[in-house]
């Protein structure tokens, strides 16, 4: 006859899971750019001893980091969802567009332009995350279709309002911006370093958004949307009204990134942003932050902004042609990839965050 | 074909589904396979279809009169192939593919690698005859309605010639006429030698056509392969829910008061998903429990009240004045109504986030300085829950997808008693929790009750039910059926009165 | 034994998307053809409508294939160019005659899309980000070829053939539709292509089936790869010049038309016919842009913003949760 009785009530052991180890330092990804960042320029400075010229390397160099880490940063705001941004390019044309024109017909002062810019880049942003959030459509979708109509838009817009393809008008202070650096400003006999002064506007931004996503409520209430949507909207959290701020800041930073780049290049076109979209995943991909959502890395973003430009310009010294860059920038995307996953492999089985 | 499974074991992060499971299958049989929500019914499933590797014990196979050999089935299709056929619980049609294609969508005929279409239609008219049921063979499923789409489902098991069949909850989006033309090809498959292996939250139904039963506690298989014939309802239940709790003393301690002004009170609502004319009341100090089958509608009044689905009429009223909430924030904000929800993982605790995380969510806004906030703050509200709770972890910073399952559990609790909520809805509190940490949540909830929260206890767990709740509602059908005193904890004395309740109420 | 379950009727005819197309499609024939005073229809004009369709046809269809497993291409331009020119440069620099040029473009054509997909199953990455790469790295490789350099004269019997027609058809279109017609077989007929659209529609139950997801998905990234690869091989008949920029705009009518033609995103639909009159359409307004002389940019701003409305249609269609 089968056992009718209940089990007796011992317990078993609690499954208690092996304390969790952290990653290695040396597979921390930072860690792990900072060296690769330092091993290249040793390689390039050695092939070209140029690559360490100040005025001719160094400077424009840091220019670009600027341009490129905020462009991250605009990917990064909604990588923190678990979204993407395949708008970037556009958004940040899109807001060019706008400071162009206060500049050209309004002619108001550079700041100005900026805050403009700014704006018109959060208003976008918003609107993307409200058609996301309504609609229930994925941001994927939604962006890319976005970026498709944008592009039009843009098009017709710089037609209508500046003959073609360009605003060509330069707002004061805007050739400072191009081509001084601190070390052109003096108090008495000290001088500032090389640094282009495009810089401290990305370092505003940068400092802003790890502030941000670290310390802030709404910022940390974004990520946690991240982690599980479902989760959040049951802790109380405003999931729909999280989305479209974080939409909101990666138009945001499309703008200033548009900017910046309208700054350094003297002139506001039609096409700017167009090499915007690889750079923008590259840059939070190799510094670390998951795709998936729910935990990003600034000081990632910036490192893997550095890395990237680091090697155009060396290998732009080393006399590669654009095609050849754009043939190494996509296998380094490729790779960072597959790292990536080794790493998600590595963190699952080891019980830790990757 | 005969099947057997001896000391199988499944270990997911943080539970052991199954820990030591004994399964034994004969031909020309039905056997129902019967435990609570979490004892691993769905996990024994999934492991004998293929769809998950087994952490340990045995399978073994056999032809009616031969030996047993041992298999491991590391695929879906393996396990198919070796004469295995299941019907899950959630649907898998491909939308865009018609009723035909979907039916025969396992082994679609070919030749030379076209798809043979005359074949498709007659392996799915053939199996729709079988349940007597007229389908345009042509529509795609997506335009089919839920009872219809359970149906295709059924009848694609049918397609695979198995040797064994499981159902899980099979009748579950059924009318009673369908539910009864499936009993009937289940008795014909038992007729020819199958074993119709049934999983079913419907206890008539089970008695109705199964002979066999196993019932699964905690992972472990308390009765393997009993005759029905030999037990009665009462002695199933008793089965599936543990009379170890019924023998606990109960505890009378706690009186709630009941003259002041209710804490939460439902009159007469109705909500989009189909409840009506629900009423009721829940006095600080009070537990109120709310009892019912899995689609009694339960937790998606919980939902309602939390604003996640609309309330067509009726009054809410918290704390006296009438209330009008439309979002989880709100409820939480405002009127300090907190949540435990019943699926921990998904929506109970974020899993990648760190604990301190977890247990703050809900107060940022308090602990915010100037929209900023400070880990040490996080990191002190932690230890004070900690402690309390009794929640076991290496640090704050520990991801609480590392956590066993009852600590998980604590953490979905320990952020609601952060916020100060004083009226709680704790949805399934213990399951997939091993039977040591449901005592010590139990008090906990007691205690907590006894400090003065408001709490609606939603359960399918009666020896539960009985021992926290001080009035049992039951609920069937998105409706109130009745309420059982509880005053006394008595498990015989309540236990009757719900099962009665329950009788009364649910259809054949 | 109660009466059995009735099914729902079908409607006698089923509003589509590809009959909408198809409404639209003769409307704008009819209206274009009025207003250039029966210009439309002559043999000449008819020829270079279709001529020019042909490669949009055959670059949507590239991306249909990968739309259908939920997955997107974002190379498929980038690769029609490198095909052509690898050919052209097989011919020219290497002196090989066309017939085993075009075989090899084909080839390259498919081993790229292999590529992909292998890359999308074993990085386990959205298929957007990792095709983000390998278009960035193709880009590159058309100019490895012959730099800026132009490709002429690689062979003027393949050109000859290229740019004739067949009683007043294009050959290249007759090639499209032909192409058609085989992925349209291949997606009702086929037991490979009935699996992909399993795994694009359900993949759960597809592996529950028994059915390889990944192998779904690597098959998928193939096809498109060799479709680019037929693509490139037509740009090489047709025009007579490659060089490596070819491909640079073929990216958004690679999504305008199946898309437009009711290809969901999220995979397990496909719809040759409506893929081709959705190509048709936009072939159709191009046209019109250039007969009322409309700034192109127009036509960019119209097809972006119905590509955006369409998807957003269809999916708001089956909300999902996770936005």
């Amino acid at each position: 006859m089968t056992d009718l009785m209940p089990q007796a009530a011992a317990a078993p052991p609690e499954a208690e899971l092996a304390r969790p180890a952290s990653l290695p330092w040396w597979a921390n990804p930072r860690v792990g750019l900072v060296a690769v960042i330092a091993g290249l320029v040793v390689l390039f400075s050695s092939l070209r001893p140029s690559f360490l010229n100040v005025d001719l390397t160094l400077v424009p160099m840091q220019a670009d980091i600027a341009v490129f880490a905020v462009v991250g940063l605009a990917q990064l705001a909604v990588l923190s969802l678990g979204h993407m941004n395949l708008a970037v390019p556009r958004m940040a044309a899109l807001s060019a567009f706008a400071a162009g024109f206060v500049y050209d017909r309004m002619g108001v002062p550079l700041l100005v332009g900026l805050l403009v810019a700014l704006l018109v880049g959060a208003l976008i942003g918003a609107v993307s995350g409200l058609i996301i959030t309504s609609t229930g459509v994925n941001s994927f979708v939604v962006t890319l279709a976005l970026d498709f109509g944008l592009l039009g838009l843009v098009s017709l817009l710089y037609a209508w309002f500046a003959n073609g393809v360009a605003f060509s008008v330069r707002p004061a202070g805007m050739d400072s911006l191009r081509f001084d650096t601190m070390s052109d400003y003096c108090a008495g006999n000290v001088c500032g370093p090389p640094i282009p002064l495009v810089v401290p506007f990305a370092l505003v931004a940068i400092v802003a958004v790890g502030l941000f996503f670290r310390r802030s409520r709404v910022g940390r209430e974004i990520l946690m949307t991240g982690s599980s949507i479902r989760a959040a909207r049951l802790s109380g959290i405003p999931v729909a009204r999280r989305i479209v701020q974080a939409h909101g800041l990666s138009g945001l930073l499309c703008g200033l990134a548009g900017w910046l780049l309208a700054m350094n290049n003297g002139a506001f076109s039609a096409t700017l942003g167009e090499q915007f979209l690889l750079p923008s995943f590259l840059a939070p991909v190799l510094g670390g932050t998951l795709l998936a959502g729910g935990a990003v890395s600034v000081l990632g973003t910036v490192l893997g902004a550095t890395l990237t430009t680091v090697i155009q310009k060396g290998l732009n010294l080393l006399q590669f042609e654009l095609d050849q860059l754009n043939i190494l920038i996509g296998s380094v995307l490729l790779v960072a990839l597959s790292l990536d996953r080794v790493r998600h492999v590595l963190a699952e089985k080891r019980g830790t965050r990757a | 074909m005969r099947l057997r499974a001896s000391g199988l074991v499944k270990v997911f992060p943080g539970v052991r589904a199954l820990d030591g499971v004994n399964f034994e299958l004969r031909p020309g049989t039905v056997h129902a396979l019967l435990g609570e929500n979490g004892a691993g019914k769905s996990t024994l499933i999934k492991v004998l279809t293929g769809v998950h590797r087994s952490d340990g014990g045995t399978v073994e196979v056999a032809a009616d009169e031969g030996d047993w050999t041992e298999v491991g089935f590391a695929h879906p299709h393996a396990s198919r192939e070796a004469g295995i056929g299941v019907v899950h619980q959630e649907r898998n049609l491909v939308p865009a593919f018609s009723v035909a294609e979907n039916i025969a969508l396992q082994q679609l005929p070919s030749k030379r690698g076209v798809v043979d279409r005359a074949a498709v239609r007659r392996i799915a008219a053939d199996c729709l005859a079988q349940l007597d049921l007229e389908l345009d063979l042509d529509q795609p499923v997506s335009r089919l309605s839920v009872a219809q789409m359970q149906l295709v489902e059924i009848a694609k098991a049918l397609a695979t010639d198995s040797r064994v069949l499981f159902l899980d909850e099979p009748t579950s989006s059924l009318t009673p006429d369908e539910a009864d033309r499936l009993y009937t090809v289940v008795a014909r498959l038992r007729d020819r030698g199958c074993c119709v292996v049934l999983v079913s939250h419907k206890l008539e139904e089970v008695f109705a056509i199964a002979d066999t039963v196993t019932v699964l506690r905690d992972g472990r298989s308390v009765c393997e392969g009993a005759s029905l014939s030999g037990l009665t309802r009462g002695e199933v239940v008793d089965l599936m829910v543990g009379r170890s709790f019924a023998d606990l003393e109960p505890d009378t301690s706690r009186v709630p008061d009941r003259s002041g002004v209710p804490a939460l009170e439902l009159d007469r609502v109705a909500t989009d998903g189909g409840h009506t004319d629900v009423s009721l009341t829940v006095h600080p100090g009070e537990i109120v429990g709310l009892y019912g089958l899995v689609g009694a509608g339960r937790s998606e009044l919980a939902r309602a009240l939390l604003g996640l689905d609309k309330i067509v009429s009726g009054d809410v009223r918290v704390r006296g004045k009438a209330v009008s909430i439309s979002s989880v924030g709100e409820a939480l904000h405002r009127h300090r109504i907190g949540y435990v929800t019943e699926n921990r993982k998904e929506e109970g605790v974020f899993l990648e986030q760190t604990i301190s995380r977890n247990v703050a969510v809900t107060v940022w806004r308090r602990l915010a300085r100037l929209g900023m906030l400070r880990d040490r703050a996080e990191d002190s509200l932690l230890d004070t829950y900690v402690e309390k709770l009794g929640i076991r972890v290496s640090g704050p910073r520990q991801l609480a997808g590392q956590l066993s399952g009852g600590n998980q559990q604590k953490v979905s609790l320990a952020k609601w008693l952060a916020a100060d909520c004083s009226i709680l809805v704790i949805d399934e509190p213990t399951v997939g929790i091993d039977v040591r940490t449901k005592a010590a949540f139990h008090n906990l909830i007691a205690e907590l009750a006894a400090d003065g929260l408001a709490i609606l206890l939603i359960t399918s767990d009666l020896p539960e039910m009985v021992t926290l709740a001080d009035r049992i509602l039951v609920m069937h059908d998105h409706r109130i059926t009745g309420e059982v005193d509880n005053a006394a904890h008595s498990y015989e004395v309540a236990s009757k009165q719900v099962v009665r309740l329950m009788h009364a109420e649910s259809a054949a | 034994m109660s009466a059995p379950t009735i099914s729902r009727t079908t409607p006698r005819v089923r509003v589509t998307t590809e009959l909408v197309l198809a409404v639209l499609a003769g409307l704008a024939i009819v209206v274009l053809t009025i207003t250039t005073n029966g210009n439309l229809l002559q043999p000449g004009t008819i020829r270079a409508v279709l001529q020019f369709l042909a490669v949009p046809m055959v670059i949507g269809l590239s991306q249909m294939v990968v739309l259908a497993v939920g997955q997107m291409n974002l190379s498929v331009g980038v690769l029609t160019g490198l095909t052509a020119v690898v050919a052209a440069s097989l011919m020219v620099d290497q002196g090989l005659s066309p017939w085993l040029a075009v075989p090899a473009a084909l080839l390259v054509g498919g081993l790229a899309g292999l590529a992909n997909g292998l890359l999308v199953v074993l990085t386990r990455i959205n298929g957007f980000i990792v095709t983000l790469a390998t278009m960035t790295i193709i880009s590159g490789l058309r100019y490895g070829v012959n730099g800026t350099g132009t490709y002429q004269n690689y062979s003027p019997g393949l050109v000859d053939f290229g740019q004739s027609s067949l009683l007043g058809i294009p050959v290249v279109f007759l090639l499209a539709v032909l192409v058609a017609l085989v992925v349209a077989w291949f997606f009702r007929r086929s037991v490979v292509g009935r699996n992909m659209l399993a795994s694009g529609g359900n993949p759960i139950a597809a592996m529950l089936s028994g059915i390889s997801n990944d192998r779904s998905v690597v098959l998928a990234h193939t096809l498109s790869g060799l479709l680019a690869g037929v693509a490139g091989v037509m740009v090489l008949m047709m025009s007579g010049s490659v060089n490596a920029s070819i491909g640079d705009d073929l990216l958004l009518p690679s999504f305008a038309a199946p898309i437009i033609g009711g290809v969901a995103l999220v995979g397990g639909v496909v719809s040759v016919l409506g893929t081709s009159l959705a190509a048709l359409i936009v072939r159709l307004v191009d046209v019109a842009q250039a007969q009322y002389n409309i700034n192109p940019r127009w036509v960019d701003l119209v097809v972006g913003g119905v590509v955006l409305g369409a998807v957003l249609l269809s999916q708001s269609r089956d909300r999902k949760d996770d936005a």
